[in-house]
Parts: structure tokens; sequence; C-alpha cells
């Protein structure tokens, strides 16, 4: 057999180098792996950010920022109800009947007033399906808007901030006193705590006698 | 190594770093698109939730709308409590009692519901109304001050009748408000009302003195 032949069933030299090649690689692998799927998994990667595009352009900016008005002149069941029902047409109509009446970008809304149909409104903030959820619960305890929802009052698109995520839940329902605040100001988008959170939030945990509960039950029935 | 070898592994460096990129933007940017569902487990359910859509139905709502009239469980209150009005006649007097507990929350239902266009005094300047007045669309009618003679006039049965169904542009609330919160803001507005033609006999004695300082300093009369 000839020199050249028999070098054919040799590795060649270079091979040596993908021992430090392979060496790197199972490092560099896993860690890649872990930080892609810890990240990219997260929900504040897939659930926050989202902001979808609404069948009528309202402008929570224009209507809480600039005219002021409460959160619960239109989601008026949250106080009651579990759900912060999204407004029937009605109530866009009790200004809209006469401000902008003829306005292009309400033709969906009054569409709906005439024919009755509701506007598929897309829901933002959406829980899975075994999650119960409760808004009267958090709202009557002085959990504000703004710790779920952000600022609100500045957004022209509602956009989902938080992760709405178990652990997030749990991070509150575990130590609820930087989120507490007097239940009459749980609209307020821009009120701060007189002292520090914490402090503050405590006393009205003890004044209240909030508990927040971390058994399966709570929101899973 | 040969360099085609050297070249590939280059080339799954920097693609490994692609999904990253996309870890990083998906982070910081905003998105109209629906949320990446990783596992589904029974995230979404075969059932229907509250103002879900059913396409069985033809208006799509899977929560039907009451029949007209309906009163639901628990909440039947006298008729006129619920109307305003004994007879053809307006109530005079508030059918529930009226202590602070019903003032503050009345307080507190107006600024929610009636401030926008009627203002936190009262004197029709909400903002709904600055907003309308700025727009110049011809189609607002001004909001009217509840401080002039004739609204100061008016029965607490009218002005509850004017929450519930309206009254002239002003669309009803009925819906929007309980019976309870309406008599809650009829309070407050009679309130607000008196609030604002108050003599110094309306005040208690013991401060009446500061009150007399500051009307000087003021210059007021009222």
């Amino acid at each position: 057999m000839s020199e050249h032949g028999r070098s054919r069933w040799v590795f060649p030299p270079w091979v040596n180098q993908l021992r430090v090649v392979a060496g790197v690689a199972l490092v560099v692998i896993p860690v890649y792996l872990v930080v892609l799927v810890g990240f990219g998994a997260s929900p504040r990667t897939t659930d926050v950010g989202y902001a979808p595009e609404q069948p009528v352009p309202y402008s929570h900016a224009l209507h809480v920022g600039q005219l002021g008005l409460d959160c619960r002149y239109c989601h008026n069941t949250v106080e009651e109800a579990a759900k912060a029902a999204i407004p029937p047409t009605q109530t866009c109509m009790n200004c809209h009947a006469r401000i902008r009446a003829a306005s292009p970008k309400l033709l969906s809304v009054r569409e709906s007033y005439a024919t009755g149909m509701p506007i598929p409104w897309v829901r933002v903030h959406d829980l899975p399906d075994y999650v119960y959820f409760d808004h009267s619960a958090h709202v009557r305890r002085g959990v504000g808007c703004v710790s779920c929802h952000g600022r609100v009052d500045t957004m022209e698109v509602v956009q989902q901030v938080e992760p709405l995520s178990m652990g997030w839940c749990l991070d509150c329902h575990r130590n609820p006193d930087p989120h507490l605040r007097p239940p009459e100001l749980v609209t307020s988008m821009d009120w701060v705590p007189p002292e520090k959170p914490e402090v503050y939030g405590r006393r009205l945990r003890e004044q209240l006698g909030i508990r927040p509960s971390t058994d399966c039950g709570t929101c899973h029935r | 190594m040969p360099r085609s070898l050297k070249y590939a592994l280059a080339v799954i460096a920097v693609l490994a770093l692609l999904p990253l990129a996309l870890v990083a933007k998906a982070r910081v940017a905003t998105s109209p698109r629906p949320r990446v569902h990783l596992i589904f487990d029974m995230d979404n359910q075969p059932k229907f939730k509250a103002q879900s859509a059913n396409p069985l139905f033809a208006d799509g709502r899977a929560m039907r709308l009451p029949v007209p009239g309906t009163v639901a469980r628990g909440t039947l209150v006298p008729q006129e409590v619920a109307t305003g009005r004994k007879g053809v006649q307006w109530l005079e007097v508030i059918p529930v009692p009226v202590d602070r507990q019903l003032l503050l929350r009345g307080q507190e239902r107006y600024n929610i519901f009636c401030a926008p266009c009627h203002g936190y005094s009262g004197y029709g300047d909400g903002a709904v109304q600055r907003r309308a007045e700025r727009l110049e669309e011809g189609t607002w009618t001004p909001v009217a001050s509840f401080h002039t003679e004739t609204a100061r006039a008016r029965p607490v049965g009218y002005i509850f009748n004017a929450i519930t169904n309206g009254v002239r542009t002003m669309p009803p609330y009925g819906a929007q408000i309980p019976v309870e919160d309406r008599w809650a803001i009829v309070a407050y507005v009679k309130a607000l009302q008196r609030s604002q033609w108050a003599t110094l006999a309306d005040v208690p004695k013991e401060v009446r003195p500061q009150l007399e300082v500051r009307m000087r300093e003021h210059d007021g009369t009222r």
C-alpha cells in the first residue's frame, strides 16, 4: 500500500485542535441554551409589550391623561365584579353623540350603537383560563390600577407592561406592602406614598387587615 | 484545521447570536402580534367567560342581554326609591338615610361620573365641557350650572330622575350607576349647592372667627 493510501485512514494532525473546540462548545452551548430559554421563554419577553390594534383608535392618553376621566367612569364594574368590564357602546356615546360626532375614527362606534352589535375590542390582559383573578378584591384593598396596568394615562395604545405570570402574582401576595395605597386612591395614576412604600404599606396592611393568601385555591379552582 | 471548517464554525457562532437578538428586541419593543404561546397547558379552554364572544348567537355575545325591565335578585327597591317620584310628584326628601358616609360616597361617585362635564364644584365647567368649547363643533349644548336659582329649586326626585334617565341633551346614567349611588350623588349635589350659597350663620360658632379673618383678607362678602 502506498504512503498516500494509508494516510486516508489516519486522522490528520489538525484534528487535535478539535478537542479544544469541543471543550469550548461543551461549556458555551449549555450556557447559551440556559440564557436563551431563560430569557426567551420568560413572560417578560413573550407577553410584556403586547399592544394589539383595536377596532377603534381609543386613546387613554387623551381621555385619562388630558381629560382626567376616572378609570371607573368606563370600567364601572371593577369595584363589584371580578372583571373590569369593557364599557358598552352607550358609554362612548354619552359624550360622542355630541363631541366628534362625525369623526371617521368613531365610525364603528356609531355603527355598533345603531345596530346593537358589540364592538370587537381586543383583549390586552388575558390570564390563563384556569386563573380566577378578581378585580374587586384587589381594588377594594388598595392595590392601585397602575400597579398591574402601568401608566395607562400616557398610553395612546394600551400595552401590557407586567408579565402577569404566577411568580409575579406571588411576589406581591407574599409581600404586598410596597404596592398598597389608601383604597380611595386606587385609580390615581401618579400617586406616590408620603413615606417609604414598605413602611406606609405595612401600616395600611395592618389597619385594613389585609392578608393575601398564597394557597393554590385562592386563584385556581 | 481546513479553512472551510473554520468558516462553518464562525457562521454558526454568528447565527447563534440571532435568537438572542430577537429575544432582546421582544423584551424592549411593543408588538401588535398575538403573544407567543410556548406551552399551551389549558390556557384557552372551550368555555365562555364574561364579555367573551360566542358565534352561536347572531350578535356574537356569550353574555345574553336581560329582558328589558328585568330586576336582578335582591335588588328590588320601593318604587319611590327606584324612580324618584311618588305618583306624578317629584320626591322632595331623599328616601334613604342621609349620613356622612352617604355624602362621602356621593362625592366620590360625583367626581367619577358627573365632574367630567359638571365640574368638581358644579358650575358646569368640567374637562369635557372645556374640550367641547375648544373644539367649537356646534353640536354641544353647554352644561348647566347647579348654582342657578332654577337648579337650586329642583326637587331631589327631579335630580335623581335626571341621572337615571338623562335630561335634555344629558345622557342617562341609570345603567352605569346603581340606585344607592345615584341617591348618594343627589345628596352630594344638594351639599354642593348649599356650599356655594352658604352664609356665615351656616358655619359652626367655634370656627367663625377664623373664617371672618380669611374673608377680610379676601375682601369677600358671601
